[in-house]
Protein backbone atom coordinates (compact mmCIF):
# COMPACT_ATOMS: atom_id res chain seq x y z
CA UNK A 1 0.00 0.00 0.00
CA UNK A 2 0.89 3.44 -1.03
CA UNK A 3 1.29 5.77 2.09
CA UNK A 4 -1.62 8.38 0.40
CA UNK A 5 -3.68 5.03 -0.37
CA UNK A 6 -2.97 4.19 3.37
CA UNK A 7 -4.27 7.61 4.26
CA UNK A 8 -7.12 7.61 2.54
CA UNK A 9 -8.04 4.19 3.60
CA UNK A 10 -8.00 5.51 7.32
CA UNK A 11 -9.58 8.07 6.89
CA UNK A 12 -12.40 6.77 4.92
CA UNK A 13 -12.75 4.48 7.89
CA UNK A 14 -12.85 7.66 10.17
CA UNK A 15 -15.39 9.15 8.47
CA UNK A 16 -17.49 5.53 8.63
CA UNK A 17 -16.98 5.61 12.24
CA UNK A 18 -17.60 9.17 13.30
CA UNK A 19 -20.84 9.36 10.78
CA UNK A 20 -23.60 7.61 13.29
CA UNK A 21 -21.91 9.51 16.58
CA UNK A 22 -22.14 13.30 14.37
CA UNK A 23 -26.02 12.30 13.77
CA UNK A 24 -27.18 11.36 16.85
CA UNK A 25 -25.74 14.41 18.40
CA UNK A 26 -27.22 16.69 15.90
CA UNK A 27 -30.90 14.68 16.59
CA UNK A 28 -30.29 14.90 20.02
CA UNK A 29 -30.57 18.86 19.59
CA UNK A 30 -33.51 18.89 16.95
CA UNK A 31 -37.34 19.54 18.08
CA UNK A 32 -39.34 17.08 16.10
CA UNK A 33 -39.78 19.35 12.91
CA UNK A 34 -36.20 19.69 12.36
CA UNK A 35 -35.97 15.61 12.70
CA UNK A 36 -38.56 15.16 9.89
CA UNK A 37 -36.15 16.99 7.51
CA UNK A 38 -33.09 13.94 7.92
CA UNK A 39 -30.27 16.29 5.92
CA UNK A 40 -31.02 19.75 7.08
CA UNK A 41 -28.45 21.32 9.08
CA UNK A 42 -29.67 25.09 9.59
CA UNK A 43 -32.12 24.07 12.75
CA UNK A 44 -32.46 26.06 16.32
CA UNK A 45 -30.94 23.65 18.74
CA UNK A 46 -32.96 22.87 21.88
CA UNK A 47 -32.35 20.86 25.11
CA UNK A 48 -36.25 19.49 25.25
CA UNK A 49 -34.74 16.21 24.38
CA UNK A 50 -32.87 15.95 27.16
CA UNK A 51 -35.32 17.38 29.60
CA UNK A 52 -37.55 14.97 28.76
CA UNK A 53 -35.14 11.89 29.67
CA UNK A 54 -34.70 13.54 32.85
CA UNK A 55 -38.32 13.38 33.58
CA UNK A 56 -38.07 10.02 31.83
CA UNK A 57 -36.38 8.18 34.05
CA UNK A 58 -33.13 7.81 32.36
CA UNK A 59 -30.76 8.70 34.91
CA UNK A 60 -32.21 6.21 37.65
CA UNK A 61 -31.83 3.54 34.71
CA UNK A 62 -28.23 4.86 34.72
CA UNK A 63 -27.51 4.39 38.51
CA UNK A 64 -29.11 0.95 38.43
CA UNK A 65 -27.11 0.01 35.81
CA UNK A 66 -23.76 1.75 37.58
CA UNK A 67 -24.89 -0.37 40.45
CA UNK A 68 -25.29 -3.55 38.34
CA UNK A 69 -21.47 -3.03 37.12
CA UNK A 70 -20.00 -1.87 39.63
CA UNK A 71 -20.83 -5.01 41.96
CA UNK A 72 -20.71 -7.42 39.18
CA UNK A 73 -16.93 -6.18 38.61
CA UNK A 74 -16.02 -6.27 42.60
CA UNK A 75 -17.28 -10.06 42.66
CA UNK A 76 -15.57 -11.00 39.58
CA UNK A 77 -12.17 -9.34 40.21
CA UNK A 78 -11.92 -10.70 43.63
CA UNK A 79 -13.25 -15.20 42.20
CA UNK A 80 -11.64 -14.20 38.60
CA UNK A 81 -7.82 -13.00 40.08
CA UNK A 82 -7.60 -15.57 42.69
CA UNK A 83 -8.46 -18.51 40.16
CA UNK A 84 -6.36 -16.50 37.29
CA UNK A 85 -3.85 -16.75 39.38
CA UNK A 86 -4.12 -20.42 39.91
CA UNK A 87 -4.42 -21.30 36.95
CA UNK A 88 -1.57 -19.25 35.85
CA UNK A 89 1.00 -20.90 38.35
CA UNK A 90 -0.05 -24.34 39.60
CA UNK A 91 -1.24 -24.79 35.48
CA UNK A 92 -4.69 -26.09 36.93
CA UNK A 93 -6.31 -28.70 34.13
CA UNK A 94 -3.84 -27.92 31.59
CA UNK A 95 -4.57 -25.98 28.72
CA UNK A 96 -7.87 -27.00 28.53
CA UNK A 97 -9.35 -24.91 31.08
CA UNK A 98 -7.62 -21.96 29.21
CA UNK A 99 -9.47 -22.97 26.54
CA UNK A 100 -12.50 -23.64 28.31
CA UNK A 101 -12.80 -20.76 30.08
CA UNK A 102 -13.27 -19.55 26.60
CA UNK A 103 -16.14 -21.34 25.57
CA UNK A 104 -18.21 -20.80 28.44
CA UNK A 105 -18.01 -16.99 27.90
CA UNK A 106 -19.30 -17.91 24.32
CA UNK A 107 -22.28 -20.21 25.62
CA UNK A 108 -24.97 -18.37 23.94
CA UNK A 109 -27.29 -16.05 26.46
CA UNK A 110 -29.91 -17.78 25.45
CA UNK A 111 -29.12 -21.14 27.42
CA UNK A 112 -28.64 -19.63 30.56
CA UNK A 113 -31.43 -17.31 30.83
CA UNK A 114 -34.09 -19.72 30.56
CA UNK A 115 -33.37 -21.71 33.65
CA UNK A 116 -31.83 -18.04 35.42
CA UNK A 117 -35.28 -17.06 34.53
CA UNK A 118 -37.52 -19.57 36.32
CA UNK A 119 -34.66 -19.58 39.00
CA UNK A 120 -35.38 -16.56 39.88
CA UNK A 121 -39.01 -16.34 40.02
CA UNK A 122 -38.93 -19.57 42.64
CA UNK A 123 -36.93 -17.45 44.97
CA UNK A 124 -38.52 -14.01 44.91
CA UNK A 125 -35.70 -12.41 42.79
CA UNK A 126 -37.44 -11.30 39.66
CA UNK A 127 -36.57 -7.74 38.94
CA UNK A 128 -33.92 -7.57 41.24
CA UNK A 129 -30.44 -6.15 41.03
CA UNK A 130 -29.33 -9.54 42.38
CA UNK A 131 -30.08 -11.40 39.23
CA UNK A 132 -29.06 -9.50 36.48
CA UNK A 133 -25.96 -9.30 38.45
CA UNK A 134 -25.76 -12.96 38.74
CA UNK A 135 -26.47 -12.93 34.87
CA UNK A 136 -23.43 -10.56 33.61
CA UNK A 137 -21.28 -12.85 36.17
CA UNK A 138 -21.75 -15.90 33.57
CA UNK A 139 -19.52 -13.96 30.87
CA UNK A 140 -18.12 -11.24 32.79
CA UNK A 141 -16.24 -13.60 34.33
CA UNK A 142 -14.99 -16.03 32.03
CA UNK A 143 -13.49 -12.56 30.56
CA UNK A 144 -11.66 -11.45 33.69
CA UNK A 145 -10.38 -14.80 34.26
CA UNK A 146 -8.67 -15.16 31.00
CA UNK A 147 -7.44 -11.39 30.86
CA UNK A 148 -5.42 -12.17 34.41
CA UNK A 149 -4.00 -15.26 33.76
CA UNK A 150 -2.06 -13.44 30.80
CA UNK A 151 -1.43 -10.81 33.21
CA UNK A 152 0.07 -13.42 35.59
CA UNK A 153 2.24 -15.05 33.11
CA UNK A 154 4.29 -12.73 32.68
CA UNK A 155 4.87 -11.87 35.78
CA UNK A 156 7.60 -14.25 36.72
CA UNK A 157 8.14 -16.59 39.34
CA UNK A 158 11.13 -15.59 41.15
CA UNK A 159 9.44 -12.71 42.65
CA UNK A 160 7.39 -14.58 44.64
CA UNK A 161 9.42 -17.34 45.25
CA UNK A 162 12.00 -14.49 46.85
CA UNK A 163 8.97 -13.44 48.99
CA UNK A 164 8.61 -16.76 50.12
CA UNK A 165 12.21 -17.10 50.78
CA UNK A 166 12.18 -13.84 52.57
CA UNK A 167 9.17 -15.36 54.94
CA UNK A 168 6.32 -14.37 53.21
CA UNK A 169 3.50 -16.96 52.89
CA UNK A 170 2.17 -18.10 49.31
CA UNK A 171 -1.19 -15.90 50.07
CA UNK A 172 0.97 -12.80 51.28
CA UNK A 173 3.75 -13.51 48.64
CA UNK A 174 0.94 -13.01 46.09
CA UNK A 175 -1.02 -10.17 47.85
CA UNK A 176 2.56 -7.52 48.62
CA UNK A 177 4.43 -8.77 45.50
CA UNK A 178 2.30 -9.90 42.46
CA UNK A 179 -0.46 -8.46 42.91
CA UNK A 180 0.93 -4.34 42.67
CA UNK A 181 2.83 -6.26 38.97
CA UNK A 182 -0.49 -6.85 37.59
CA UNK A 183 -2.56 -4.00 38.56
CA UNK A 184 -2.33 -2.02 35.67
CA UNK A 185 -3.44 -4.74 33.97
CA UNK A 186 -6.33 -5.48 36.37
CA UNK A 187 -7.79 -2.08 36.00
CA UNK A 188 -7.95 -2.24 32.50
CA UNK A 189 -10.00 -5.81 33.07
CA UNK A 190 -12.41 -4.07 35.06
CA UNK A 191 -13.29 -1.18 32.74
CA UNK A 192 -14.04 -3.82 30.38
CA UNK A 193 -15.63 -6.18 32.58
CA UNK A 194 -18.20 -3.07 33.41
CA UNK A 195 -18.57 -2.01 29.93
CA UNK A 196 -19.80 -5.94 29.03
CA UNK A 197 -21.67 -5.70 31.96
CA UNK A 198 -23.06 -1.76 31.54
CA UNK A 199 -24.17 -2.74 27.69
CA UNK A 200 -26.20 -6.14 28.13
CA UNK A 201 -29.90 -5.72 26.52
CA UNK A 202 -30.62 -9.39 26.43
CA UNK A 203 -30.65 -10.40 30.28
CA UNK A 204 -31.43 -6.97 31.32
CA UNK A 205 -34.83 -7.09 29.28
CA UNK A 206 -35.99 -10.72 30.05
CA UNK A 207 -34.54 -10.73 33.81
CA UNK A 208 -35.82 -7.47 35.22
CA UNK A 209 -37.07 -4.92 32.74
CA UNK A 210 -40.16 -3.72 35.08
CA UNK A 211 -39.25 -1.70 38.16
CA UNK A 212 -35.35 -2.53 37.72
CA UNK A 213 -34.75 -1.32 34.17
CA UNK A 214 -30.85 -0.95 33.20
CA UNK A 215 -29.90 1.55 30.69
CA UNK A 216 -29.89 -0.59 27.84
CA UNK A 217 -33.83 -1.48 28.35
CA UNK A 218 -34.46 1.89 28.79
CA UNK A 219 -33.45 2.96 25.85
CA UNK A 220 -35.03 0.32 24.05
CA UNK A 221 -38.14 1.50 25.45
CA UNK A 222 -38.01 4.34 23.39
CA UNK A 223 -38.47 2.74 20.24
CA UNK A 224 -41.29 0.47 21.33
CA UNK A 225 -43.77 1.28 23.79
CA UNK A 226 -44.45 5.41 22.93
CA UNK A 227 -43.97 5.02 19.37
CA UNK A 228 -40.80 6.66 17.91
CA UNK A 229 -39.26 9.32 20.25
CA UNK A 230 -36.38 10.19 17.87
CA UNK A 231 -34.85 12.92 19.78
CA UNK A 232 -35.12 11.64 23.27
CA UNK A 233 -33.68 8.31 22.22
CA UNK A 234 -30.78 10.02 20.72
CA UNK A 235 -30.20 12.07 24.00
CA UNK A 236 -30.70 8.71 25.85
CA UNK A 237 -28.12 6.96 23.78
CA UNK A 238 -25.58 9.50 24.23
CA UNK A 239 -26.26 9.02 28.35
CA UNK A 240 -25.21 5.50 27.11
CA UNK A 241 -22.01 5.67 24.71
CA UNK A 242 -20.25 9.00 26.05
CA UNK A 243 -18.93 7.83 28.88
CA UNK A 244 -18.51 4.04 27.58
CA UNK A 245 -16.04 6.13 24.99
CA UNK A 246 -14.00 7.81 27.73
CA UNK A 247 -13.81 4.65 29.50
CA UNK A 248 -12.57 3.20 26.07
CA UNK A 249 -9.44 5.22 25.56
CA UNK A 250 -8.19 4.60 28.77
CA UNK A 251 -8.57 0.83 28.00
CA UNK A 252 -7.84 0.03 24.63
CA UNK A 253 -3.73 0.63 25.03
CA UNK A 254 -3.73 -2.12 28.12
CA UNK A 255 -6.23 -4.01 26.35
CA UNK A 256 -3.60 -4.35 23.13
CA UNK A 257 -0.86 -5.24 25.27
CA UNK A 258 -2.60 -7.16 27.70
CA UNK A 259 -3.90 -10.10 24.48
CA UNK A 260 -0.11 -9.64 22.53
CA UNK A 261 1.35 -10.21 26.18
CA UNK A 262 -0.35 -13.18 27.23
CA UNK A 263 -4.48 -13.46 25.74
CA UNK A 264 -3.05 -14.96 22.16
CA UNK A 265 -1.14 -17.80 23.86
CA UNK A 266 -2.07 -21.29 25.08
CA UNK B 1 -9.40 -21.76 42.04
CA UNK B 2 -12.14 -22.68 44.59
CA UNK B 3 -14.17 -19.55 44.35
CA UNK B 4 -14.12 -18.93 40.54
CA UNK B 5 -15.07 -22.77 40.52
CA UNK B 6 -17.88 -22.59 42.55
CA UNK B 7 -19.14 -19.85 41.52
CA UNK B 8 -19.08 -20.90 37.99
CA UNK B 9 -20.70 -23.61 39.09
CA UNK B 10 -23.41 -22.05 40.85
CA UNK B 11 -24.06 -19.40 37.91
CA UNK B 12 -23.62 -21.58 34.88
CA UNK B 13 -23.13 -25.02 35.13
CA UNK B 14 -26.73 -25.17 37.40
CA UNK B 15 -28.54 -23.39 35.09
CA UNK B 16 -27.12 -25.02 32.13
CA UNK B 17 -28.37 -28.47 33.71
CA UNK B 18 -31.62 -27.08 34.43
CA UNK B 19 -31.89 -25.90 31.14
CA UNK B 20 -31.07 -29.17 29.63
CA UNK B 21 -33.77 -30.95 31.75
CA UNK B 22 -36.31 -27.82 30.74
CA UNK B 23 -35.77 -29.19 26.92
CA UNK B 24 -36.98 -32.76 28.01
CA UNK B 25 -39.79 -31.31 29.29
CA UNK B 26 -43.11 -29.39 27.67
CA UNK B 27 -42.48 -26.69 30.55
CA UNK B 28 -44.71 -23.11 29.69
CA UNK B 29 -44.17 -20.14 32.10
CA UNK B 30 -48.59 -19.45 32.22
CA UNK B 31 -51.03 -22.12 32.95
CA UNK B 32 -50.77 -24.33 36.14
CA UNK B 33 -50.11 -27.52 34.34
CA UNK B 34 -47.21 -28.88 35.96
CA UNK B 35 -44.01 -30.02 33.59
CA UNK B 36 -44.29 -33.59 32.28
CA UNK B 37 -41.44 -35.36 31.08
CA UNK B 38 -41.56 -35.91 26.85
CA UNK B 39 -38.06 -37.00 26.42
CA UNK B 40 -36.74 -36.22 22.64
CA UNK B 41 -40.58 -34.77 21.37
CA UNK B 42 -38.84 -30.82 21.54
CA UNK B 43 -36.32 -31.86 19.47
CA UNK B 44 -38.12 -33.92 17.13
CA UNK B 45 -40.56 -31.35 17.28
CA UNK B 46 -37.59 -29.09 15.86
CA UNK B 47 -36.79 -31.45 12.84
CA UNK B 48 -40.29 -30.52 11.47
CA UNK B 49 -40.33 -26.53 12.42
CA UNK B 50 -39.75 -24.66 9.28
CA UNK B 51 -39.51 -21.46 10.97
CA UNK B 52 -36.53 -22.96 13.07
CA UNK B 53 -34.69 -24.22 9.98
CA UNK B 54 -34.94 -20.69 8.13
CA UNK B 55 -33.91 -19.19 11.13
CA UNK B 56 -30.82 -21.35 11.78
CA UNK B 57 -29.89 -20.82 7.89
CA UNK B 58 -30.22 -16.62 8.54
CA UNK B 59 -28.23 -17.09 11.31
CA UNK B 60 -25.33 -19.35 9.59
CA UNK B 61 -25.06 -16.91 6.70
CA UNK B 62 -24.81 -14.01 8.87
CA UNK B 63 -22.03 -15.06 10.84
CA UNK B 64 -20.55 -16.48 8.09
CA UNK B 65 -20.61 -13.58 5.81
CA UNK B 66 -19.85 -10.75 8.65
CA UNK B 67 -16.96 -12.44 10.12
CA UNK B 68 -15.36 -12.73 6.61
CA UNK B 69 -16.20 -9.03 5.90
CA UNK B 70 -14.65 -8.70 9.22
CA UNK B 71 -11.77 -10.15 9.03
CA UNK B 72 -10.67 -8.98 5.78
CA UNK B 73 -11.47 -5.29 6.62
CA UNK B 74 -10.00 -5.69 10.13
CA UNK B 75 -6.60 -7.25 8.28
CA UNK B 76 -6.52 -3.98 6.06
CA UNK B 77 -6.76 -1.68 9.33
CA UNK B 78 -4.64 -3.24 11.17
CA UNK B 79 -1.52 -3.50 8.95
CA UNK B 80 -2.78 0.61 7.88
CA UNK B 81 -2.84 1.48 11.37
CA UNK B 82 0.54 -0.43 12.37
CA UNK B 83 2.71 2.02 9.44
CA UNK B 84 0.49 4.97 10.64
CA UNK B 85 3.30 7.38 12.59
CA UNK B 86 1.31 10.71 12.43
CA UNK B 87 -1.51 10.96 14.93
CA UNK B 88 -0.36 7.22 15.77
CA UNK B 89 -2.50 6.80 19.66
CA UNK B 90 -5.70 9.39 18.81
CA UNK B 91 -6.13 6.94 15.18
CA UNK B 92 -6.44 3.90 17.14
CA UNK B 93 -8.46 4.91 20.44
CA UNK B 94 -10.68 6.75 17.94
CA UNK B 95 -11.42 3.79 15.21
CA UNK B 96 -11.56 1.32 18.13
CA UNK B 97 -14.38 3.00 19.90
CA UNK B 98 -17.35 1.40 18.26
CA UNK B 99 -17.03 -1.92 19.92
CA UNK B 100 -17.54 -0.08 22.75
CA UNK B 101 -20.78 1.31 22.38
CA UNK B 102 -23.69 -0.80 23.55
CA UNK B 103 -24.96 -2.55 20.68
CA UNK B 104 -29.15 -1.87 21.51
CA UNK B 105 -27.76 1.85 20.91
CA UNK B 106 -25.79 0.89 17.46
CA UNK B 107 -29.13 -0.93 16.11
CA UNK B 108 -31.40 2.21 17.10
CA UNK B 109 -28.43 4.62 15.54
CA UNK B 110 -28.86 2.44 12.06
CA UNK B 111 -32.35 1.86 12.28
CA UNK B 112 -32.81 5.53 11.84
CA UNK B 113 -29.99 6.40 10.04
CA UNK B 114 -31.43 4.39 7.04
CA UNK B 115 -34.94 4.97 8.06
CA UNK B 116 -36.58 5.79 5.15
CA UNK B 117 -38.16 9.01 5.76
CA UNK B 118 -36.44 10.23 8.78
CA UNK B 119 -32.87 8.27 7.69
CA UNK B 120 -29.94 11.08 6.40
CA UNK B 121 -28.48 8.20 4.24
CA UNK B 122 -31.73 7.66 2.49
CA UNK B 123 -32.08 11.32 2.30
CA UNK B 124 -28.75 11.68 0.80
CA UNK B 125 -29.13 8.96 -1.59
CA UNK B 126 -32.16 10.60 -2.70
CA UNK B 127 -30.70 13.48 -3.95
CA UNK B 128 -28.58 11.70 -6.29
CA UNK B 129 -31.64 9.67 -7.59
CA UNK B 130 -31.38 6.71 -5.66
CA UNK B 131 -34.32 4.71 -3.45
CA UNK B 132 -33.02 2.37 -1.53
CA UNK B 133 -35.10 0.68 0.96
CA UNK B 134 -32.47 -0.63 3.75
CA UNK B 135 -34.92 -2.64 5.45
CA UNK B 136 -36.83 -4.58 2.46
CA UNK B 137 -37.10 -7.98 1.94
CA UNK B 138 -33.73 -8.59 -0.03
CA UNK B 139 -31.65 -5.92 1.86
CA UNK B 140 -32.43 -6.36 5.82
CA UNK B 141 -29.90 -9.47 6.20
CA UNK B 142 -27.18 -7.55 4.28
CA UNK B 143 -28.04 -4.47 6.63
CA UNK B 144 -28.05 -6.53 9.67
CA UNK B 145 -24.40 -7.74 8.22
CA UNK B 146 -23.36 -3.91 7.82
CA UNK B 147 -24.49 -3.14 11.48
CA UNK B 148 -22.50 -5.85 12.79
CA UNK B 149 -19.02 -4.69 10.92
CA UNK B 150 -19.22 -1.39 11.71
CA UNK B 151 -19.27 -2.46 15.18
CA UNK B 152 -17.27 -5.62 15.20
CA UNK B 153 -14.41 -4.84 12.79
CA UNK B 154 -12.83 -3.09 15.34
CA UNK B 155 -12.87 -6.03 17.79
CA UNK B 156 -10.50 -7.78 14.75
CA UNK B 157 -8.16 -4.60 14.20
CA UNK B 158 -7.59 -5.03 17.75
CA UNK B 159 -6.33 -8.57 17.72
CA UNK B 160 -4.93 -8.57 15.11
CA UNK B 161 -2.84 -5.25 15.85
CA UNK B 162 -1.68 -6.96 18.85
CA UNK B 163 -1.15 -9.70 16.91
CA UNK B 164 0.62 -7.99 14.29
CA UNK B 165 2.85 -6.00 16.81
CA UNK B 166 4.35 -8.96 18.45
CA UNK B 167 5.50 -10.77 15.50
CA UNK B 168 9.68 -11.52 14.94
CA UNK B 169 11.09 -9.09 12.56
CA UNK B 170 13.88 -11.04 11.11
CA UNK B 171 11.35 -12.91 8.72
CA UNK B 172 10.35 -9.53 6.98
CA UNK B 173 14.20 -8.58 6.96
CA UNK B 174 14.66 -11.38 4.89
CA UNK B 175 12.19 -10.80 2.69
CA UNK B 176 13.11 -7.89 1.68
CA UNK B 177 16.43 -9.15 1.55
CA UNK B 178 15.27 -11.71 -1.08
CA UNK B 179 13.22 -8.81 -2.97
CA UNK B 180 10.05 -10.18 -2.41
CA UNK B 181 7.49 -8.26 -3.58
CA UNK B 182 4.90 -6.70 -0.69
CA UNK B 183 2.22 -9.13 -1.93
CA UNK B 184 4.23 -12.14 -2.04
CA UNK B 185 5.85 -10.84 2.29
CA UNK B 186 2.07 -11.05 2.77
CA UNK B 187 1.12 -13.81 1.16
CA UNK B 188 4.18 -16.03 2.42
CA UNK B 189 5.18 -13.99 5.71
CA UNK B 190 2.62 -12.13 7.73
CA UNK B 191 -0.51 -14.46 7.24
CA UNK B 192 1.31 -17.69 8.40
CA UNK B 193 2.93 -16.01 11.32
CA UNK B 194 -0.32 -14.19 11.81
CA UNK B 195 -2.51 -17.61 11.71
CA UNK B 196 -2.62 -18.29 15.55
CA UNK B 197 -4.04 -14.33 16.09
CA UNK B 198 -6.23 -14.67 12.73
CA UNK B 199 -7.87 -18.07 14.47
CA UNK B 200 -8.20 -16.56 17.79
CA UNK B 201 -10.06 -13.66 16.20
CA UNK B 202 -12.18 -15.56 14.40
CA UNK B 203 -13.40 -18.17 16.66
CA UNK B 204 -14.40 -15.05 19.63
CA UNK B 205 -15.88 -13.14 16.87
CA UNK B 206 -17.72 -16.22 14.91
CA UNK B 207 -18.96 -17.66 18.41
CA UNK B 208 -20.21 -13.76 19.70
CA UNK B 209 -22.00 -13.26 16.13
CA UNK B 210 -24.27 -16.80 16.56
CA UNK B 211 -25.62 -14.48 19.94
CA UNK B 212 -27.10 -11.50 17.39
CA UNK B 213 -30.12 -10.13 19.07
CA UNK B 214 -30.09 -6.89 20.07
CA UNK B 215 -29.51 -5.46 15.68
CA UNK B 216 -32.46 -7.60 15.07
CA UNK B 217 -34.44 -6.62 18.06
CA UNK B 218 -33.52 -3.11 16.86
CA UNK B 219 -34.58 -2.79 13.80
CA UNK B 220 -36.56 -5.48 12.04
CA UNK B 221 -38.05 -7.72 14.99
CA UNK B 222 -37.10 -10.53 12.53
CA UNK B 223 -39.22 -9.35 9.52
CA UNK B 224 -39.88 -8.51 6.38
CA UNK B 225 -41.57 -12.15 6.87
CA UNK B 226 -38.65 -14.35 8.46
CA UNK B 227 -35.67 -12.57 6.30
CA UNK B 228 -34.05 -11.52 9.30
CA UNK B 229 -35.14 -14.30 12.08
CA UNK B 230 -32.02 -15.48 13.78
CA UNK B 231 -32.00 -17.99 16.42
CA UNK B 232 -31.25 -15.99 19.35
CA UNK B 233 -33.78 -13.46 18.60
CA UNK B 234 -36.19 -16.37 17.98
CA UNK B 235 -35.65 -18.57 21.33
CA UNK B 236 -36.51 -14.85 22.74
CA UNK B 237 -39.76 -15.15 21.12
CA UNK B 238 -40.75 -18.46 22.05
CA UNK B 239 -39.51 -18.43 25.64
CA UNK B 240 -40.94 -14.98 26.20
CA UNK B 241 -42.98 -14.00 24.23
CA UNK B 242 -45.37 -17.46 23.47
CA UNK B 243 -43.81 -18.84 26.58
CA UNK B 244 -42.96 -22.24 25.36
CA UNK B 245 -39.89 -22.31 27.72
CA UNK B 246 -38.83 -26.09 26.83
CA UNK B 247 -39.46 -25.85 23.33
CA UNK B 248 -36.66 -22.79 23.82
CA UNK B 249 -34.39 -24.70 26.14
CA UNK B 250 -34.09 -27.62 23.43
CA UNK B 251 -33.52 -24.66 20.35
CA UNK B 252 -31.10 -23.38 22.61
CA UNK B 253 -29.34 -26.40 23.09
CA UNK B 254 -29.11 -27.01 19.45
CA UNK B 255 -27.48 -23.59 18.58
CA UNK B 256 -24.81 -25.40 21.57
CA UNK B 257 -24.14 -28.18 19.64
CA UNK B 258 -23.41 -26.45 16.51
CA UNK B 259 -21.51 -23.55 18.48
CA UNK B 260 -19.42 -26.40 19.70
CA UNK B 261 -18.65 -28.16 16.38
CA UNK B 262 -17.52 -24.61 15.19
CA UNK B 263 -15.30 -24.08 17.83
CA UNK B 264 -13.75 -27.09 18.10
CA UNK B 265 -12.94 -26.63 14.16
CA UNK B 266 -11.48 -23.65 14.02
CA UNK B 267 -9.74 -24.44 17.15
CA UNK B 268 -7.99 -28.06 15.59
CA UNK B 269 -7.67 -25.68 12.47
CA UNK B 270 -5.73 -22.99 13.38
CA UNK B 271 -5.22 -22.86 17.46
CA UNK B 272 -3.97 -25.92 18.45
CA UNK B 273 0.17 -25.95 19.30
CA UNK B 274 1.45 -28.70 17.08
CA UNK B 275 -0.69 -26.58 14.14
CA UNK B 276 0.55 -23.34 15.02
CA UNK B 277 4.26 -24.06 15.18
Amino acid sequence: MTPWLRRAFLLLAAVAVAFPYAWVVLASLKDRQALNDPASLGFSPTLDNWREIVDGGVLESALISVVVGTVTVAVALVAGTLGAYAISRYRTGGSATRFGILISQLMPPAVLVVPLFLIAFDLHLRDTVIVIVAAHLTFVLPVVTWFMIGFFDAVPRAYEEQAMVDGHSRFSAFRTVVLPQVLPGLGAAAIFAFVLSWNDLFFGLILAGGNTRTLPVAIASYNTFRGVELGAMSAAILVSVVPVLIASFYVQRRLVRGISAGGLKY
Amino acid sequence: MVPLGLLLGVIVAYPLGYSLWLSLTDRRIVGSKDATFVGLDQYAGLLDNAAYGVAMRNTIVFVVVAVTLELVLGLALAMALQRQRRARDLTRAFLLTPMFVTPIAVGLMFRFLLNEQLGAIPAILDNVGLDIDFFGPTLALPTIIAIDVWQWTPFMVLLLLAGLESLPRQPFEAARVDGASAWMTFRRVTLPLLKPAIGIAVLLRALDAFKVFEYVFATTRGGPGDATETIQYQIYRTGFQFFRIGEAAAMAFVLIAVVLVLATILYRRFLRPEASA
